[in-house]
C-alpha cells in the first residue's frame, strides 16, 4: 500500500479536526450543562417549536413532490408542447436563495407573513431539487414496461401510479428527505416570513438576549431532528441504485387537449417561484435607483466576493487533499477521514454558527470576531459540498497514467502534482467556484459570526430587510441572483445532466 | 375463423406511409412469424394490434370482435393481448413472481398463486419465483416476460424480436424454450423478426412484409423453396442469380439446363435464384472452375468459385472442403425457381 505524500496528510487532518471538532464541543458543553437545558426544553414554547417546524416540514415536503413530480412527469413523459424549455424555467428557482423570494413577496403583499407564506415560499424554492431527481429517474425507465402494463389491463392513471411511480420512488423519496432537510435548516426566509420554527427560535434566543444555554438547548433539539432525517436520507439512498441500463426510445403520453392546460400549469409554477418574486425585486429596484447607494453596494459585493474566494480557495485545497488521500490512495484512515468530513452534511448552518459561537468565545478567543472563524464555519457547512464535487475529477484522472509516469522515472509523490492533480484540475476549479457560489448565498451563520465591520450581499440584504426598507434591499437582492445564483445553476452538475435528458 | 384477422390495413405517420394495405390472417394456436428487413414496418403492425397506434385505413379484428378501425381503437388494457418487447421490459421494482402476476388483477388470490407457480413451471424458473429482475439473465428475463404475457390467457401473444438481444447460442436454446412453452399453453401468437433463420425455424407459417406490404405467407418450406419473388429468394438465403432462357420446358444457363420448380412458358428469358446448397463441387483438374475464396465454418464451408465468367457461392458439406487455387467442376442439384424478367 503506497503512502500519501504527509502534506495531504497534515491538510486533511486539520480539515476534519476543524469541522468536527466545534460540533463536538456544543455537545459536550450540553451535556456538562444538562440539568439546565432539560429546564430550558421542558416548556410548552418547545413543544410549540416542535409542532411548528413538524408542519412546515411535512407541509413543504408533500407539496414540493407534488410540484416537483409533475413538473418533471410533464417534461419527460407527456406530450406537452416546450417541455425542454419548461424543463430549464422548473430548475430556474435553484437560482434564487430562498430568502431572496420571501423578500420579492413580502415586499408585494404587506403582511405575507407565517405559516402559509412559509410553506408557499419553501415549496417554490425546493421543488427543483424534486424536479431534478425524479427526472434522473424518469428518464432511465424503460417505457416499454408502460406498454406491457397497459395490454396487462392497467389504464393510462394506474400505469403512473402502478408503474412509473413505483420506479422512480426511490429517486423521489431521496429528494423529499434533502428537501426536508432544507426546510428543517432554512433559516432567512422563515425568519424574514416571521414564523417560528426552531431556526428561527435559536437565532432570536441568541441575537436577542445571549441566552446561549436556550440557544444550545434549542440547536440540540434541532440537531436531533436533522439527524434523524439523515438516517433516514441514508436507509433510502441505499435503495437506490441508478441503472445504468441505456436510455431507449422514450414513449411520451399524448396529452391531446389536455397538453394546453399542462402548459398553463407549468407555466404558472414559474410565475409563481420565479416571475413574481424577480418581477417584485426589479420594481423595488427601479423605485429606489434614484437614492442608490453605490458605494455601499460596492463595499458589499466586494466583501461577498473576498469571503466567497478565500473560503472557495481554503476549502477546495482541504476537499482535494481529503478526496486524493480517499480516492487515490485507499488506506483505511483516508476512508474513515472522508466519512468523518461527511459527518457535517445538511447541519442547520445556525446549529454550526451557534456552535463557533461556543467554541470560539471559550477556547479560540484570538480568532473569535474574524473573518478566520467564518471561514471555518463554511468549511464546517461545505466540506462536504465540495467533497462530491472534487472526488469526481480525481477519481477519474485514469490510474494508468500514473504507472506510466512512474515507469518513465517520476517518483509517485511528483507524478501526483504531474500528472493527476493537472488532469483533476478543470473539476476542482469547477468545485471551488460552487463552493465559493454557495458562500456568497450563505446567511445565518455569517450573521453569527460575521468581524462588525464585514458586510456582504446577504447580510446587507438582510439588515435592510429588517427595517422594511425594500428598496434598499432589492438592489442587493437582485445582485445575489445573478453573481451567485445563475453562475451556480450553471455549474450545477446535475441540474444539467437533468436538462440534458429531458431533450433526449 | 381466424383468431386474428388484419384487413387492409393502412399506417401512416404525417406522409410517411408505414404499411399500406396489411392482410394477415392468424389462426387459433397457431405461431406466425412476420419476417421483414428493418424498416419494413413490423414494430409498427405489432403496436396496431396491441392498440398503441390507430390505422390510417382498415381493420383488425380478435376472435370474431373488430378491435381497431379508423373509426374506433379499443384501448390496450381491453383487448386481451399479451406482448413480450424485445428487452423483456420486466418491472424492476417487483420480483419475477409479481412480474407474472402483474395481470391477474381480478382473480382470486388462491388462483393467481397457482398460475403463477404453473407459470414458473413452465418457464422452468421455480427458484428466482422471489428475485428481482435483475438477477435474472437476459435469457431467463425474456422467459419471465413471456411467461408474464401468458398468465392471463391472452387471445394472442405478441414477440417483437425477442431474441435479438440474446448471444447467438443463448438464442438458438431459447428458440426452442418459446416454442415448446407456446405450445403448451396452447397459445396463438406472432413473432416478428428480420432473421429468416429464426422465422423459418420458429413458425407454423411465415409472412414477408416488405414495403409495408404482407408479399407472400406460407409454411417455412414453401416460403424457402418457392420465394415468389427474386426480393424474397435473396433475402432468405444465399442466392447467386443466373441469367436463363426457357427451352423445351428447362431453363438454359451458363451452368447447363436445370429444371424450373415453378410454372414456365417456352421462350421466356429471365433469371434462376440458385442457392449455395444447390450446388455441387467436384474436385477436377480440368474443370472450368477455381476455388478463389473459402470460410470454413465447421459443419460445412462457404466456397467461391470462378466458373464461365461467373461467380458462385457454393455450401459444402462435411469436414473437406475445396482449397482456394483449386480446380472444380460445378453441377446444380435439384430444381430451381426461375424469375422472367
Amino acid at each position: 500500500m503506497r503512502k500519501p505524500p504527509k502534506v495531504i496528510l497534515v491538510i486533511a487532518l486539520t480539515a476534519t479536526l476543524l469541522a468536527v471538532l466545534p460540533i463536538a464541543y456544543l455537545g459536550l458543553r450540553l451535556f456538562e450543562g444538562f440539568d439546565r437545558a432539560l429546564a430550558e426544553l421542558l416548556r410548552f414554547r418547545t413543544l410549540e417549536l416542535l409542532g411548528n417546524t413538524g408542519l412546515l416540514v411535512l407541509a413543504v415536503s408533500a407539496s414540493a413532490l407534488l410540484v416537483g413530480f409533475s413538473q418533471a412527469w410533464l417534461t419527460t413523459r407527456s406530450t406537452v408542447k416546450f417541455a425542454s424549455f419548461f424543463a430549464v424555467l422548473a430548475a430556474l428557482p435553484l437560482a434564487i436563495p430562498s430568502y431572496v423570494m420571501a423578500l420579492g413577496y413580502m415586499s408585494l403583499f404587506p403582511g405575507f407573513s407565517g405559516f402559509f407564506a412559509s410553506w408557499l415560499v419553501l415549496t417554490l424554492a425546493t421543488s427543483p431539487y424534486v424536479f431534478l431527481g425524479v427526472t434522473a429517474a424518469l428518464v432511465r425507465i424503460d417505457t416499454a414496461t408502460d406498454e406491457v402494463a397497459r395490454t396487462l389491463g392497467l389504464g393510462r392513471f394506474q400505469v403512473l401510479t402502478r408503474v412509473t411511480f413505483p420506479q422512480v420512488r426511490p429517486a423521489a423519496t431521496a429528494s423529499v428527505l434533502l428537501v426536508a432537510l432544507y426546510v428543517l435548516s432554512e433559516f432567512g426566509a422563515i425568519a424574514l416570513l416571521r414564523f417560528d420554527t426552531f431556526t428561527r427560535a435559536i437565532y432570536n434566543a441568541y441575537q436577542g438576549s445571549f441566552d446561549r444555554t436556550s440557544a444550545a438547548a434549542l440547536a440540540l433539539v434541532l440537531l436531533l431532528m436533522t439527524l434523524l432525517i439523515i438516517w433516514f436520507e441514508r436507509r433510502y439512498r441505499g435503495l437506490y441504485t441508478a441503472s445504468p441500463k441505456a436510455l431507449g426510445k422514450r414513449l411520451r403520453v399524448d396529452l391531446g387537449s389536455w397538453s394546453w392546460a399542462a402548459m398553463a400549469a407549468l407555466a404558472l409554477v414559474s410565475v409563481f417561484s420565479v416571475g413574481i418574486p424577480m418581477a417584485s425585486l426589479l420594481a423595488w429596484s427601479i423605485q429606489g435607483s434614484a437614492s442608490l447607494d453605490l458605494p455601499m453596494l460596492l463595499d458589499a459585493l466586494w466583501g461577498s466576493v473576498r469571503l466567497a474566494s478565500l473560503s472557495g480557495i481554503i476549502i477546495s485545497v482541504f476537499a482535494t487533499a481529503i478526496a486524493l488521500w480517499a480516492v487515490r490512495y485507499r488506506t483505511r484512515l483516508g476512508a474513515w477521514i472522508e466519512t468523518l468530513s461527511w459527518a457535517t452534511h445538511a447541519l442547520p448552518a445556525v446549529v454550526v454558527g451557534l456552535a463557533l459561537v461556543f467554541f470560539g468565545a471559550n477556547i479560540t478567543p484570538w480568532i473569535y470576531q474574524t473573518t478566520w472563524m467564518l471561514v471555518i464555519a463554511y468549511l464546517i457547512l461545505f466540506l462536504p459540498n465540495a467533497l462530491a464535487a472534487i472526488s469526481t475529477p480525481i477519481a477519474q484522472a485514469p490510474k494508468d497514467l500514473e504507472d506510466v509516469s512512474q515507469s518513465l522515472g517520476v517518483p509517485a509523490n511528483r507524478t501526483l502534482f504531474k500528472v493527476v492533480l493537472p488532469i483533476a484540475f478543470p473539476g476542482i476549479l469547477a468545485g471551488a467556484g460552487l463552493v465559493a457560489l454557495t458562500v456568497l448565498k450563505e446567511l445565518p451563520a455569517t450573521l453569527l459570526l460575521r468581524p462588525t465591520e464585514t458586510n456582504t450581499l446577504a447580510t446587507r440584504l438582510w439588515d435592510a430587510t429588517e427595517d422594511l426598507a425594500y428598496s434598499q434591499a432589492a438592489p442587493f437582492a437582485l445582485l445575489l441572483v445573478i453573481v451567485a445564483g445563475l453562475p451556480a445553476l450553471v455549474l450545477n452538475a446535475q441540474a444539467r445532466k437533468a436538462l440534458s435528458e429531458v431533450r433526449g | 375463423m381466424a383468431m386474428l384477422s388484419m384487413r387492409a390495413v393502412k399506417k401512416s405517420f404525417g406522409d410517411f406511409e408505414v404499411l399500406n394495405g396489411v392482410d394477415l390472417f392468424v389462426e387459433d394456436q397457431e405461431l406466425v412469424a412476420v419476417l421483414g428487413a428493418s424498416g419494413s414496418g413490423k414494430s409498427t403492425l405489432l403496436r396496431l394490434i396491441a392498440g398503441f397506434e390507430k390505422p390510417t385505413a382498415g381493420t383488425i379484428e380478435l376472435a370474431g370482435d373488430e378491435i381497431s378501425s379508423v373509426n374506433k381503437v379499443l384501448v390496450p388494457e381491453k383487448r386481451n393481448i399479451g406482448i413480450v418487447p424485445q428487452d423483456a421490459a420486466l418491472f424492476p421494482h417487483l420480483s419475477v413472481s409479481q412480474n407474472i402476476g402483474f395481470g391477474l388483477a381480478g382473480w382470486s388470490s388462491k388462483a393467481k398463486a397457482a398460475r403463477v407457480t404453473e407459470l414458473l413451471e413452465i418457464v422452468e424458473l421455480q427458484e428466482f419465483a422471489d428475485s428481482s429482475p435483475d438477477k435474472l439473465s437476459g435469457g431467463q428475463a425474456q422467459r419471465v416476460a413471456l411467461a408474464r404475457a401468458l398468465a392471463p390467457r391472452p387471445a394472442i401473444v405478441l414477440m417483437d424480436e425477442p431474441f435479438s438481444a440474446l448471444d447467438a447460442e443463448l438464442r438458438t436454446r431459447l428458440r426452442l424454450d418459446v416454442k415448446a412453452i407456446l405450445q403448451k399453453e396452447g397459445a396463438t401468437a406472432i413473432l416478428v423478426t428480420h432473421d429468416q433463420e429464426e422465422a423459418l425455424s420458429l413458425a407454423d407459417r411465415v409472412a414477408v412484409l416488405r414495403s409495408g406490404q404482407i408479399v407472400q405467407v406460407g409454411s417455412p418450406t414453401e416460403i424457402y423453396n418457392s420465394p415468389v419473388d427474386i426480393g424474397i429468394a435473396t433475402f432468405l438465403g444465399d442466392s447467386v442469380l443466373i441469367d436463363g432462357e426457357v427451352k423445351n420446358g428447362k431453363v438454359v444457363t451458363l451452368l447447363g439446363a436445370l429444371s424450373p420448380l415453378n410454372k414456365v412458358t417456352e421462350g421466356q428469358v429471365g433469371r434462376v435464384a440458385i442457392r449455395g446448397e444447390n450446388f455441387y463441387l467436384l474436385p477436377n483438374p480440368k474443370g472450368e472452375g477455381e476455388v478463389v475464396g473459402q470460410v470454413f465454418f465447421g459443419h460445412d464451408a462457404v466456397v467461391e468459385v470462378v466458373t464461365k465468367g461467373i461467380k458462385i457461392r457454393a455450401r459444402s458439406n462435411g469436414p473437406f472442403a475445396p482449397e482456394v487455387g483449386m480446380r472444380v467442376s460445378v453441377w446444380v442439384r435439384g430444381s430451381v425457381n426461375f424469375y422472367p424478367g
